[in-house]
């Protein structure tokens, strides 16, 4: 196809053909303008009730808009996986099995997921989470490496690698506001889609090497694994019995952040 | 040499618009009211009950204060991103921060009775935070943000958990409810406070200034007419002007239910708040439930009323 019939995402980079409305690669509408603050967060689009993503020979179809639903229509050779309980309904010849993961007694001590399902096409399965928010789609190019809160992925496409990051830093595991590891999501040699549930609206900004910026940690929900995290304690006092700390975390660039802006722990179990 | 005076332009007409949120009169071409967000070009949505919807302030609409602003961005759990100037401040509850620039100084401020309000459930810190910067802040709940402009010497009275943040211009302050009911099971006696114990009201000072409360869900206004009346759940209640008189109202249903009362430990009945106006009341959808064990009322608040069906 003719390159100039073709529209670029901001979101993804992903191109779709010319008259298209949502992007084929992320689902974010194109015919919309980027939402950005005056402080540099741009919200994450805001994807149109029933658009469409393409990921292999699979669809995903996003349904709703106060607590949205991924509906995939899995090829032959495709699989997804995902934390079992987010499954919310699926065709009887849907193939489930287990992933195999390493380290599983480390997980389990951590909090993590200790199951992580698979479903193999054909076939029509369907997820959602436990909360009002946003789906955030993140097409996953070759070597591209995402960090991202426990328990806030929805689904993986089969093509990408999951596995875990311990959090380093005992500050930081202790006041980081997510246990000691982080999922990490690697493409290798082909891509790959990540879809994330972000409990209220989820903003992203880019960090500049070097530049860095204060967030409450339980807002935080994925990074570029270039961006780092440390936690810095921010001293309140009261008079009553010396004041209390409050913790926060210092993120540095290079590289992409995505808040949530509801980030009251959620238990999903 | 004699100069020409130009001839006298005509006066360019423009268009002014009151908000009728916050009364504020602004330039007809904003899309959004620059002291409390709301959309200058949607209609006013009233219920044939006389409830107002509180229009949804626009993602990334902005409310100007001093020299300072905040933008609204988001649309489930809206977040109010502060640009503050120097000299400009805002105080806050300390776990609604979402994320800050380093060079905004945040610091515990003094309250005074930290033991009631320890012992009340009441946040014991709230903190402040100065400009230059920027800071930025949400609650853990989908609902609506809600702007009152507050005008000099205005006040208003918050549910307790409901206040956001206030610019440093808006004075803290907080009062007992006097809206209790005592419950008695055999021996025990326990006392119930539907909207809590204590309730926080915020006055502004000499000078204008803004306060933002969150809503679980959707948020409804209607302005009571003096010696108007209505009953509410007490959960739902937001915000009132501090004209609106306030009391704990209980109601018995009719019926093979009601019959039975007087002669069981347990009692149906509804715990109603009763608001008289003149004066606002604001409600919110999403209510948490309110505990009520059931057993026999012992004794209430001097000025509750009741009522059996």
């Amino acid at each position: 196809m003719d390159p100039l019939q073709r529209i670029a995402c901001d979101w993804c980079g992903g191109q779709s053909p010319a008259g298209a409305t949502s992007c084929v690669a992320c689902g974010a509408p194109l015919n919309v303008k980027n939402l950005v603050s005056d402080s540099g967060w741009r919200e994450a689009p805001r994807l149109r009730d029933m658009s469409e993503v393409k990921f292999g020979s699979s669809i995903c179809q996003v349904e709703g808009e106060i607590v949205p639903v991924a509906e995939i229509t899995l090829g032959g050779r495709d699989s997804i996986f995902f934390e079992h309980h987010v499954l919310l309904w699926k065709d009887s010849n849907v193939r489930m099995d287990v992933m195999p993961l390493q380290g599983g007694i480390k997980r389990a001590l951590a909090g993590m997921p200790f199951v992580v399902s698979i479903a193999s096409g054909e076939g029509r399965v369907a997820f959602s989470r436990d909360a009002a928010g946003e789906l955030v789609v993140l097409p996953l190019h070759p070597s591209m490496e995402m960090d991202v809160r426990e328990h806030a992925f929805l689904l993986c496409s089969h093509t990408v690698n999951y596995s875990y990051t311990r959090i380093a830093g005992l500050r930081n595991i202790l006041f980081g506001g997510q246990g000691m590891f982080m999922d990490r999501f690697v493409a290798q040699n082909e891509p790959g889609l990540l879809i994330l549930h972000g409990y209220g609206n989820v903003f992203e900004r880019r960090l500049a090497a070097g530049e860095s910026i204060i967030v409450e940690p339980g807002a935080f929900l994925y990074k570029d694994s270039s961006v780092t995290m440390n936690i810095e304690t921010q001293k309140l006092t009261t008079g009553f019995f010396g004041g209390v700390g409050m913790n926060l975390a210092r993120m540095t660039g290079p590289g992409r952040l995505g808040i949530q802006s509801m980030y009251h722990h959620h238990h999903t179990d | 040499m004699r100069m020409s005076m130009p001839p006298p332009q005509p006066t360019p007409t423009t268009r002014s618009y009151r908000c009728p949120w916050c009364g504020h009169t602004a330039d007809a071409g904003t899309t959004s009211c620059p002291k409390c967000g709301a959309p200058v070009d949607v209609r006013k949505a009233t219920t044939d009950s006389g409830w107002a919807e509180l229009p949804p302030i626009r993602d990334m609409a902005k409310i100007q204060f001093g020299q300072s602003f905040c933008q609204i961005e988001g649309k489930y759990v809206p977040v109010a991103d502060f640009k503050l100037a120097a000299g400009d401040g805002v105080y806050f509850t300390h776990h609604l921060l979402l994320w800050k620039d380093e060079q905004v100084q945040i610091s515990s401020m003094p309250l005074a009775k930290g033991w009631k309000r320890l012992f009340a459930g009441l946040p014991l810190i709230m903190t402040q935070a100065q400009g230059p910067g920027r800071i930025a802040f949400s609650k853990d709940a989908a609902g609506e943000l809600i702007a009152l402009p507050l005008e000099a010497e205005q006040s208003v009275d918050v549910r307790e958990h409901v206040f956001m943040i206030a610019t440093s211009q808006v004075v803290y302050d907080w009062f007992q409810t006097g809206i209790w009911f005592t419950t008695q099971n055999g021996k025990d006696r326990e006392t119930h406070y539907p909207i809590g114990m204590f309730m926080d009201r915020f006055t502004a000072g000499p000078t204008p200034g803004l306060l933002l409360l969150h809503g679980n869900g959707n948020v409804f206004v209607r302005n009571l007419q003096p010696g108007q009346s209505i009953v509410i759940r007490p959960t739902s209640l937001l915000f009132k002007d501090p004209a609106v008189s306030m009391n704990l109202h209980l109601e018995y249903p009719g019926g093979m239910y009601g019959a039975f009362r007087p002669w069981g430990r347990w009692s149906n009945r509804y715990v109603w708040l009763h608001l008289r106006g003149p004066g606002r009341v604001a409600v919110q959808s999403h209510s948490e439930h309110m505990e009520d064990p059931g057993f026999s009322i012992h004794s209430t608040e001097p000025m509750a009323t009741s009522r059996q069906w």
